[in-house]
């Protein structure tokens, strides 16, 4: 070893040690933990604990809840990236407008649920949900819709969660669209509308490619985050009703945490790694077909 | 927790006073506690005392986290029916403290325009009842049954006589005509539009809507009445009172939230915990508690005071010496919630009672399961 080698090795050590010590040792244990019967039993007795080998996920398969929460899942992703991504460009590229007036107002306007508690708002849009007096429902009943119990019922528990939850984050990405938006080519741009390109024309061959990247890291930010949704569930609905909310990882907050089944619980998060591994590779090929890689 | 952790800071002066042990009190959100409790007896966190919801007793002694209470005399004078629900094998792990039986609170004033002065105590007039109010407000509902809050469905079950769990308490046994009625009952009042389908999330202010009309009888605990002497201008006193909570023939047999102190295994300073447990549980801290949060004194010579013969206090003090007991099975906070979940299936339709009922039987089996293999291997008693 060089001596800048070994220069380099001592200073990234303490971040190294930090590493191994909050990261991969939990995680180690947490793979451990999810090949045995770890419950309260053990928490009493350690003599109760066996080892289970692949027993916790075989369990997991053949729990009706489970696929519930997975299919809840994935309901909250397919439906919630789209959402918030489009809303958030859809936002960056009308703040983008050169006929925009008081363009930092607007942002930071817009960015402020982003920064804002979840439980606090949470409680405003439980108000705003509510069937009977409801701002969304006399808004709706101005126009002639008979009023929706957006939060009671299950068939329209997610969507009214993915609206709350798509006006909370949609600041953020529209912060990172303004700032890739203000790198589009203005020359290019110009050229394809003299050239005649429409307005959709223009968005598809100049401002896509210029966004691509970063259109991909939005997506795969939002895909991670939304897989693994819980905390807007939990003060939204706490699952309800009939767990049409309860994701992946509400279902492993209440084995792990609220009954203590860390065997169990421990199993649900390595799935729900591998899920979002396999989804993140899947993203990465492609971004590397688009070479926005 | 819930009222007694916003309150108990106030009854520690005098604790102080008396002994120089200052006490630092931490109040947990009733719906976190039990993860929260948990979590610290794992992380060797456990404050020195500590109250418990008499339900949680049986799994906190199991996991070695409460210590049996060191001299009879710290219980010798409290209610039997009380006592019997928090001790384990015979032995006291808990001090009765808070006794809160569940009665139904109900509007007076809407009653009386349906021709009742006090709610029948029986489901059929229970039902009866319903449909004459129905008829004067269609827009508003009768009861306040939450959907995602077992009480008033357990009580159901325990009122008609269902023996949830057999096989030594190993397996569930909801396939039973008295579970099949009491779902059924259950779930007819959500049907018939006397009950909302409504969750706790969606029902942001009770009291509000208790006081607006939205619904006439609310089966519930001491604490409401905290809350109603807190907001009597907007619900004047004459407009509410209380009864005892209606049962297929009559009132009957109640669990309700009822909570105990008890010390923590791994205390420093065992003997000035049980000092605070003795301060706490004794006749003067009880009725003291008792003016300040409404919830019902656990000792027997508490009672002679005058302070409890008020008449919105005594369908509770009826209430509190009929009991009704839980299976002791540190599963037990967990089936209450699969019951409830599924009784919310059947109500919004998703399943039949019968599938729900088998469904929960399968449930109830695959949770009980570490349970039952410890118990026929001898582990478990």
């Amino acid at each position: 070893m060089t001596r800048q080698e070994r220069t380099a090795w001592l200073f990234s050590a303490p971040v190294l040690a930090i590493i191994v010590l909050v990261f991969i040792v939990p995680t180690a244990l947490a793979m451990a933990l999810s090949v045995t019967d770890y419950s309260i039993y053990a928490l009493a007795d350690w003599s109760n604990l066996r080892f289970v080998g692949l027993g916790n996920f075989a369990d997991l398969l053949s729990t009706p809840l489970f696929w519930r929460a997975l299919g809840n899942t994935a309901l909250f992703a397919v439906l919630g990236v789209p959402m918030a991504i489009g809303t958030s460009l859809a936002v960056a590229l009308l703040l983008n407008d050169v006929t925009v007036h008081w363009k930092p107002l607007w942002r930071v306007l817009l960015f402020a649920p982003y920064v804002t508690s979840v439980v606090a708002t949470a409680v405003v849009w439980r108000f705003l949900f509510n069937e009977r007096f409801g701002l969304i429902n006399r808004a709706l009943n101005a126009v002639g819709v008979t009023p929706i119990d957006w939060l009671g019922n299950p068939a329209t528990s997610i969507p009214a969660i993915l609206i709350f939850v798509t006006w909370k984050i949609f600041g953020y990405n529209m912060i990172v669209f303004t700032a890739a938006l203000s790198a589009v080519p203005q020359d290019l741009m110009e050229a394809a509308r003299l050239d005649g390109a429409g307005l959709w024309g223009r968005f598809r061959h100049v401002t896509l490619p210029a966004i691509g990247p970063t259109l991909l890291l939005a997506a795969v930010m939002s895909v991670a985050g939304f897989l693994q949704i819980f905390a807007e569930p939990y003060v939204m609905t706490l699952g309800g009703p009939a767990q049409s909310t309860t994701t992946v990882l509400y279902f492993m907050f209440d084995e792990g945490f609220k009954w203590w089944n860390l065997g169990q619980a421990s199993a649900v998060a390595f799935i729900l790694f591998l899920m979002i591994l396999a989804l993140t590779i899947v993203q990465t090929r492609i971004g590397r077909r688009y070479e926005w890689l | 927790m819930s009222y007694e952790g916003d309150y108990s800071p106030l009854l520690m002066p005098p604790f102080t006073a008396a002994t120089g042990i200052p006490v630092e009190v931490q109040s947990l959100p009733t719906t976190a506690s039990h993860e929260k409790l948990l979590t610290a007896q794992a992380g060797g966190a456990m404050p020195d005392v500590l109250m418990l919801f008499n339900g949680w007793i049986q799994e906190f002694a199991t996991i070695g986290a409460i210590a049996p209470v060191p001299t009879p005399a710290l219980v010798a004078d409290m209610f039997p029916g009380v006592l019997a629900a928090t001790r384990i094998k015979g032995r006291d792990y808990a001090v009765p403290w808070s006794v809160a039986p569940q009665v139904q609170f109900y509007r007076r004033d809407i009653l009386r325009q349906a021709g009742y002065e006090t709610p029948p105590g029986d489901w059929d007039g229970w039902r009866t009842m319903a449909r004459a109010i129905k008829r004067r407000r269609p827009d508003d509902f009768v009861f306040m049954m939450l959907l995602n809050w077992p009480t008033a469905l357990i009580n159901m079950l325990s009122q008609a006589g269902a023996v949830l769990l057999r096989d030594r308490d190993t397996r569930g046994n909801f396939q039973t005509t008295e579970a099949r009625m009491t779902f059924a009952y259950y779930a007819s009042l959500f049907a018939d539009g006397f009950a909302p389908r409504a969750l706790s999330t969606e029902v942001q202010d009770p009291v509000a809507a208790f006081a607006q009309g939205f619904f006439a009888i609310w089966p519930s605990g001491p604490p409401t009445l905290l809350d109603f002497k807190r907001r009597a201008n907007e619900l004047p006193v004459d407009r509410w009172s209380t009864a005892r909570i209606a049962g297929p023939h009559g009132p009957g047999r109640l669990s309700g939230l009822s909570t105990s102190l008890c010390v923590s295994t791994t205390t420093s300073r065992p003997a000035e915990a049980w000092a605070l447990v003795r301060h706490l549980s004794s006749a003067s801290s009880e009725l003291r508690y008792q003016r300040l949060i409404g919830n019902l004194p656990a000792r027997a010579s508490a009672w002679s005071s005058p302070q409890l013969a008020a008449p919105v206090l005594a369908p509770f003090a009826e209430q509190m010496r009929e009991p009704a007991f839980s299976p002791p099975v540190i599963e037990w906070e967990r089936i209450q919630i699969e019951i409830q979940l599924a009784a919310e299936r059947v109500v919004r339709g998703l399943q039949t009672i019968d599938q729900a009922l088998a469904a929960l039987d399968t449930r109830v089996d695959r949770l009980l399961a570490k349970r039952r293999a410890l118990v026929e291997a001898g582990k478990l008693a």
